[in-house]
């Protein structure tokens, strides 16, 4: 799976760079990706999770740094406060007070969902891949009220640890990512993230909200909106430690 | 000896005076000869075809580990010399086949689902001859080399997995250090086995390129030998540990699968315990016989006494009548059993209750095995217990006071 770089997306969304000029597929994921990249990021979020017959949401906080570093901690509901995920390069920890431990993600979980949601803890640890992995073509440009929208089809590699046929990324020139589609190796669609709400915020224009859905089953949803975030703090190397995630220091 | 003879003479005429009493006994003693002879060798065929598939998927039936792998079979337990090493040792040492691989849990992705396998990362020429996966009769194809990119899933796992020849899916395991090792590979065979279990535990990919993946560079997790039979791995089992030091454990097939190792001595006490029950059923009808041919000659047997016969003649002849009539029981019964198992040799197809032997590891066709060490088991067991069986009511008819058994009415 392979939205390497979408989780950062989403936590971090998109710097507003100026328009610049025509630039080849790969430069428009890298620069999508770079823009997060080196950044350091603090965001409130809520997220929810829909199913047909029930919905609960939880409020998180979120710290990134540089790639691959990011510490997302539980904020509501009252009893999963503390819950939290550590992430660093390709691997992920998370940690529960209720049980008082840390645990190490083994790779047979990774393919698992993260936190009962729609996305797999896969998905929320690896960030940096979608750029050498793939290799990546403009399908399509096309402008919408005034920016210019790319449609770039990203093709994993032979030997990428990715189960998809094709992955299509409609950007835009602004680097809002407003949605990203998994094909399966037939060519079907199986699932969508899409940008439902973009916003200036935190002085950058972001997707506010994105919503995940899987195509067969389009009644169970994940969402995600973005509260409040703030760019270019000081953030220390010591939040993302395996003490911290267990011990918040504030 | 003259006088075994005028026994045996005397005895066999007797059998044939009520013959019809006695062709009830023989079908008797033939029907259950027939049914232990019959049931061992279905048995027999169910155990042996067990022991054979396991060993094939074990497989090899000397195999060295570290000596933690049994316990814990992590990519940590890995064997302590490199493989060229293994190699060097092993390739000059004139094993009938030896093959070392890479063996770890890992996890397969597809698109759609996830499942926990047993990658094996195996150099597919080594293996040919005693792999369980027919290389011939793989759709697509079998793995080409020990650097192949490809991976061969067994056919239930791809259909579990929603994949096929021609897809890619993901392979994630753990490199020594506890991160992530995990790659794509694209599907090139599919191989069928005789249980969907072992269809749905195994991939193959290549040795070199599990080893890349999982950063192990030049070393494996197991050596595997093979001999000559089975059930006598002792002389490759001494082979295997003149060559190694106690860095590494060497273990018969019987240690790595106990189950199987237990099975195996478990179904020889099974065929003398079931030939017993078989035969208690069947002593009473011979005893019972043998009762009522002394009681309706009391009389006779009277006579013979008054003339002159040794009470220990009496005994001679009644345990001879029983003998004949156990031995030709057996006669009767060993050949029906041979002619029926020997049609059904080639296999019974039992498809319908595939699910039900497969929870037991049994595969869905039974080919019954028709050891002539079970037959004479059960013939031996049969004239020794008859004998005891006889024995009272041959007493019996040897104790009797002439005088009271000619006027008995």
């Amino acid at each position: 799976m392979n939205h390497r770089f979408l989780f950062p997306l989403l936590l971090l969304a998109m710097p507003v760079v100026s328009a610049g000029e025509e630039r080849d597929a790969t430069q428009i994921v890298r620069d999508a990706v770079n823009h997060w990249r080196g950044l350091t990021s603090y965001t409130e979020m809520t997220m929810v999770i829909h199913r047909p017959d029930w919905e609960r949401s939880m409020t998180m906080q979120a710290w990134t740094k540089g790639d691959d570093r990011s510490l997302v901690r539980v904020m509501e509901p009252k009893k999963d406060r503390g819950n939290g995920t550590l992430t660093d390069d390709n691997s992920m920890w998370t940690f529960s007070p209720k049980i008082n431990r840390v645990i190490k993600v083994p790779s047979s979980m990774m393919g698992q969902s993260w936190m009962g949601s729609d996305f797999s803890n896969k998905d929320i640890s690896r960030a940096d891949d979608i750029i050498d992995q793939y290799a990546h073509t403009i399908l399509a440009t096309s402008e919408e009220d005034g920016i210019t929208v790319y449609r770039i089809e990203s093709i994993p590699n032979e030997d990428a640890a990715v189960v998809w046929g094709s992955e299509v990324l409609t950007i835009r020139d602004d680097h809002v990512v407003l949605e990203h589609a998994f094909f399966d190796q037939d060519g079907e669609l199986v699932k969508t993230l899409k940008s439902l709400e973009i916003a200036e915020m935190g002085g950058r224009t972001i997707a506010k909200r994105q919503r995940m859905v899987k195509t067969d089953v389009p009644d169970e949803w994940t969402e995600i909106a973005v509260n409040d975030v703030q760019y270019e703090l000081d953030l220390k190397d010591s939040v993302f430690t395996l003490s911290n995630l267990r011990n918040p220091r504030d | 000896m003259r006088m075994f003879f005028v026994l045996s003479r005397l005895a066999w005429r007797y059998l044939w005076r009520n013959h019809r009493r006695t062709i009830v006994m023989l079908s008797a003693i033939a029907v259950g000869t027939w049914a232990m002879i019959f049931m061992t060798a279905l048995t027999r065929g169910m155990v042996d075809q067990m022991i054979v598939d396991g060993i094939s998927v074990i497989p090899g039936h000397v195999q060295i580990h570290d000596p933690e792998y049994l316990d814990d079979p992590s990519v940590n337990n890995r064997v302590a010399f490199s493989d060229t090493e293994i190699a060097a040792r092993f390739s000059d040492a004139g094993f009938t086949a030896w093959a070392s691989r890479v063996r770890v849990p890992a996890v397969v992705t597809s698109e759609r689902e996830s499942r926990g396998v047993t990658l094996l990362g195996i150099d597919p020429a080594a293996e040919k001859s005693f792999s369980f996966v027919d290389y011939d009769n793989v759709d697509g194809r079998f793995l080409e080399g020990p650097d192949d990119k490809g991976i061969v899933l067994g056919a239930k796992l791809a259909e579990t997995l929603e994949t096929r020849v021609g897809k890619r899916v993901v392979l994630m395991s753990q490199d020594p250090d506890n991160e992530i090792a995990d790659r794509g590979f694209r599907v090139v065979g599919l191989f069928h086995a005789e249980m969907e279990a072992t269809e749905e535990s195994y991939t193959f990919v290549g040795k070199h390129t599990a080893q890349n993946m999982l950063r192990i560079g030049d070393t494996v997790t197991e050596v595997v030998f093979l001999g000559d039979d089975y059930r006598d791995v002792e002389p490759v089992y001494n082979k295997v540990v003149g060559l190694v030091d106690d860095s590494v454990r060497v273990s018969r097939w019987t240690e790595v699968d106990t189950y199987l190792g237990t099975m195996m001595g478990m179904m020889d006490g099974f065929m003398l315990i079931w030939v017993i029950v078989i035969f208690l059923a069947l002593s009473f009808g011979l005893v019972n016989t043998l009762v009522m041919a002394v009681f309706e000659r009391i009389r006779e047997i009277g006579l013979m006494l008054a003339l002159g016969m040794k009470p220990s003649s009496i005994l001679g002849q009644i345990l001879i009548e029983s003998m004949m009539l156990l031995a030709v029981g057996l006669v009767i019964g060993d050949f029906l059993a041979w002619a029926t198992i020997k049609p059904l040799e080639s296999g019974i197809d039992i498809s319908v209750v595939a699910k039900g032997m497969e929870m037991f590891g049994a595969a869905s066709v039974l080919y019954p095995n028709l050891d002539i060490n079970d037959v004479i088991l059960s013939n031996v067991v049969v004239m020794i217990l008859g004998f005891f069986a006889s024995l009272s009511p041959a007493w019996r008819a040897s104790r009797y006071e002439p005088v009271e058994a000619i006027t008995k009415v």
